[in-house]
């Protein structure tokens, strides 16, 4: 049995190759946060920790109005933000995959390049744009459409969200892209040779054909968005708490490990069943019938 | 071309000098045909000769550049490809990989929201006469290439269209299977009573089902018939050549009339004096065309004209053997019966039979000396 020899040689050569990654994500993933959760349990008593397991944390939390509304608001802002991505990124994915020919890639790159330049620096510009004696509200006054600066453009919940759709749109525009780039063009052909026009096209066979695309984008656009403290805080002004920030502090400044270990643990959670949610249920909606398929 | 001698605006479609430019590349160079009502009609030509490109145009996936396209005598050029009642059997099927078989064949049904009862009886008819019913449950995946096929042509067909264009849909399957569905396609044409226009490179594809043969090459039509004139009857060397590999010696046309369409040619193996084709004219290239089954070895019989040739090669196929022989400067291949004596690097006596040659337009194609 020579055969044999060859897969035993194949499994070891796998085991080679995929035992440093396992090894890395058990260490500086599944290992921190696995102390994490112990943490979750103890308690605080001045400056030190107290190793005595106990669920009052968690109860603390879940009976807070403010710790639930924190997650909630993640929560929201994470959904919020990804449907957003998600219907500006469609046209553009469809224009770049189907329409452009010679400058596919130069123009791919140009949606990279904000990508570059880092966070703050995109944030400022947008406070620039956005600020009361901004870009924007000088340009409405001098066209004299209004007569004072609109306020609510920046440190608004409106104002984190326009810079939090800006931020994201990249990891949403390029999973739909290459979902949408690796479709054949006669699909479409054909939906519009069997009487489908273009909104039927799109609804009955990119939009589910593309479907693992989409749920990708936006997995990485909603992990993102509810993981990102940094833009709330500086767009949002008074609205700029987030759990996030909430767990920051808790780690930082409140020292009080215990709590905000149960916190992340609470968001971690609470944010993996909704996205469970969301996904299943494009999954089993008429558009979720391109991955659907796939496990026939 | 119509069996029947209708007029032509009885035509279920008529293309007008279209036309196709892309940039500075002309692909179609305006060509005028007719399709007739209930026909099969086939596109032959090499890869890159356009046919490709017309179908699109016709079925609106294109658009043309110049030219007219009428269906039943009226224009749609200015249709979208979804309110022409024309369907298309793609090359590589295009069938949606999320539907069902069922849902695959029902799209069509449901986009002109036909009541859901009548759908499940259509889509059901339609899987039935392409034998696929019992796996109308399955994803397009699961099935084999010509099961695959199946699907797509009900696909097309369930809709009830005025016209088929299929392209080159056979080209994905093995031999037997292409064989099998050349068989099926034929008889499906009949029994839906519809026409069909099918583009292949394929020519005995494109005999074993057509009723009209349109010969493309580089973007132009170099001859509309029947197989069996198309076969028989070639206008130019590019179709002779094309079609079975006629053999071809060039020659210079002596004498010509015009009314009767014969002419003489002084060629290698003497002058003769034979049919001429359409496009035969005085003062421009002619070739003497006749087929390798035509040759054979001479008798001494009247009627025939006999020539001396130099063999260069033996092809043994079963009942018959292929035998390329040198007359000058030309290569002529002659079928013989297998019995026949020959032998490489003799010389040998071969004829023709007078009837059989015809004079056509054009030299011999340079290609043929590679293969």
């Amino acid at each position: 049995m020579k055969l044999t020899g060859i897969e035993a040689k194949r499994r070891r050569t796998a085991l080679v190759l995929t035992a440093p990654n396992v090894l890395f994500v058990l260490a500086f993933c599944v290992l921190p946060l696995g102390v994490l959760f112990s943490y979750s349990f103890f308690q605080v008593d001045f400056v030190s920790i107290l190793r005595e397991p106990t669920f009052d944390n968690y109860n603390r939390i879940i009976h807070s109005e403010t710790y639930r509304g924190l997650i909630l608001k993640a929560l929201i802002y994470g959904l919020g933000v990804a449907v957003l991505c998600g219907v500006i990124a469609y046209p553009l994915a469809l224009f770049i995959a189907k329409r452009v020919n010679i400058y596919k890639s130069a123009l791919l790159t140009l949606l990279l390049i904000p990508l570059y330049t880092g966070d703050l620096i995109r944030i400022f510009a947008w406070r620039v744009v956005l600020g009361a004696e901004g870009v924007l509200n000088s340009l409405l006054m001098w066209l004299g459409l209004i007569d004072e600066p609109i306020w609510f453009l920046l440190f608004s919940p409106f104002a984190t969200t326009v810079v939090l759709t800006y931020n994201y749109l990249p990891f949403m525009l390029f999973p739909l892209w290459a979902a949408i780039e690796a479709l054949d063009d006669s699909y479409m052909e054909a939906a519009m040779d069997l009487g489908s026009r273009d909104l039927g096209v799109f609804f009955r066979i990119i939009l589910p054909l593309s479907g693992p695309g989409l749920v990708a984008g936006f997995l990485m656009v909603f992990v993102l968005v509810v993981g990102d403290y940094l833009t709330p805080q500086l767009m949002g002004g008074s609205s700029g708490v987030t759990v996030t920030s909430a767990i920051h502090d808790m780690f930082g400044a409140a020292f009080d490990w215990p709590t905000g270990s149960a916190l992340a643990w609470l968001l971690l959670s609470s944010m993996a069943l909704f996205v469970a949610c969301v996904v299943y249920g494009f999954y089993r909606s008429p558009w979720g019938r391109g991955i659907r398929k796939q496990d026939k | 071309m119509s069996s029947d001698n209708s007029p032509t605006s009885s035509h279920l479609l008529e293309a007008r000098g279209i036309l196709k430019d892309y940039d500075t590349f002309r692909a179609v160079h305006a060509v005028y045909f007719d399709i007739p009502h209930n026909c099969f009609v086939t596109i032959l030509g090499p890869s890159g000769c356009g046919k490709t490109t017309i179908l699109r145009m016709i079925g609106g996936f294109e658009s043309i550049t110049a030219g007219s396209i009428h269906l039943e005598g009226v224009p749609i050029m200015d249709v979208m490809p979804y309110d022409r009642p024309i369907n298309t059997v793609f090359q590589n099927y295009a069938l949606f990989p999320h539907l069902r078989v069922e849902d695959n064949v029902a799209f069509g049904l449901k986009m002109r929201r036909m009541k859901k009862t009548e759908i499940r009886s259509r889509v059901n008819d339609a899987l039935e006469s392409v034998r696929m019913a019992s796996l109308a449950r399955r994803y397009p995946s699961q099935l084999s290439g010509g099961q695959q096929q199946r699907v797509a042509l009900a696909r097309a067909f369930v809709n009830e269209p005025k016209l088929l264009l299929l392209d080159e849909p056979l080209g994905a399957l093995d031999l037997k299977m292409r064989r099998h569905m050349q068989v099926e396609l034929k008889d499906l044409q009949k029994r839906l009573a519809l026409s069909f226009l099918y583009v292949t490179h394929d020519q005995e594809e494109a005999f074993a089902l057509s009723d009209i043969i349109i010969v493309m090459n580089s973007g132009r039509i170099e001859q509309i018939g029947t197989p069996v004139n198309i076969y028989h009857a070639p206008e130019n060397t590019y179709v002779a050549d094309f079609i079975g590999g006629a053999n071809l010696l060039e020659g210079r046309l002596t004498e010509f009339d015009s009314s009767a369409r014969r002419g003489h040619l002084e060629t290698e193996i003497g002058t003769v004096e034979a049919a001429c084709s359409g496009s035969v004219k005085p003062d421009e290239p002619a070739s003497l065309c006749f087929r390798a089954e035509e040759i054979g070895v001479d008798t001494g019989i009247g009627g025939d004209i006999s020539f001396k040739a130099l063999v260069s090669h033996i092809i043994f196929q079963g009942s018959s053997k292929l035998v390329e022989v040198h007359t000058g400067k030309h290569k002529l291949i002659a079928k013989l019966d297998h019995d026949v004596p020959v032998t490489v690097g003799e010389p040998i006596k071969l004829a023709v039979a007078k009837a059989k040659l015809r004079i056509v337009h054009g030299s011999p194609v340079v290609a043929k000396e590679i293969h």
